[in-house]
């Protein structure tokens, strides 16, 4: 009886849920400007400030990928490295693994180039995420989204 | 017991000014501390958390590392050519051990 209950309230609340779902991308004619909200705030969080979305960072990934166990990701910001211009770290994250943070890359002017490359695990399908601060304090960032086959178990 | 074995490929020959490409990988699982053994007991975290590379003693590039970053963590990046001498990388693991590796560069 217990069971009942639970599996009606399950089902209205998914018919309710699904009615606002349904609702929610009529209102809003770009579900991806609400998903770029979270990420934002999610920046905002971690890094205390509103960081601005800048096509000087490149993040590269593939769209597809057969597992989430290594998949490469492929990072640069368009910069003059100097000592008065140049990006101080890029920060990955991955809003949708258990643990959000992936790595930090610091650089230092005139001596490295924002531009790396690595692997990474991805536990679902998500928009990966990366902020680059810059010298003058600047927050630039960027995303991609990859859609993983299998997880990566993290 | 597994031995974390470090791996870097640096040009030969440099010119003076020019940007060059470091790959640097190291042998290592990157346990996250979130698995379970066969037993349902945690297995504890123990993963390389940062990778520092010093041109003759220079801090020229870092990374920390988290839970995401795939087993055997490989990173490409790339530096300046500025004068002949040692790039030093160094793995660092939680826990405080530390692995290092040492490569002579020219630059003419």
């Amino acid at each position: 009886m217990d069971e009942d209950t639970w599996g009606s309230g399950l089902t209205r609340r998914r018919v309710l849920t699904s009615a606002a779902f349904f609702a929610g991308s009529t209102l809003v004619p770009r579900p991806s400007t609400a998903a770029g909200d979270e990420a934002g705030d999610l920046i905002e969080r971690l890094a205390g400030k509103r960081a601005t979305e800048s096509n000087r960072v490149h993040l590269q990934m593939p769209r597809v990928f057969p597992n989430g166990y290594t998949v490469p990701l492929a990072l640069a910001v368009d910069s003059a490295m100097t000592e008065a211009e140049h990006v101080v770290y890029v920060r990955v994250l991955a809003p949708r693994n258990p643990i959000v943070e992936v790595a930090t890359f610091h650089f230092v002017p005139k001596r490295s180039e924002p531009r790396v490359a690595t692997r990474i695990r991805l536990a679902e399908p998500q928009e990966v995420l990366a902020m680059a601060e810059m010298s003058d304090g600047e927050l630039l960032m960027a995303r991609t989204w990859v859609d993983v086959a299998t997880n990566g178990c993290i | 017991m597994f031995t974390a074995t470090p791996r870097v490929q640096v040009p030969e020959a440099l010119t003076k000014g020019e940007i060059f490409k470091v790959r640097a990988l190291i042998t290592h699982p990157m346990e996250t501390g979130l698995r379970r053994d066969a037993d349902g007991r945690g297995i504890p975290r123990k993963i390389i958390n940062n990778f520092t590379c010093r041109y003759n003693d220079i801090l020229v590039f870092s990374v920390d590392f988290h839970e995401a970053v795939a087993a055997n963590p490989y990173i490409e990046f790339h530096l300046r050519a500025t004068e002949s001498g040692r790039l030093e990388f160094v793995w660092e693991e939680d826990g405080g051990s530390v692995i290092a590796l040492r490569h002579a560069i020219s630059v003419y």
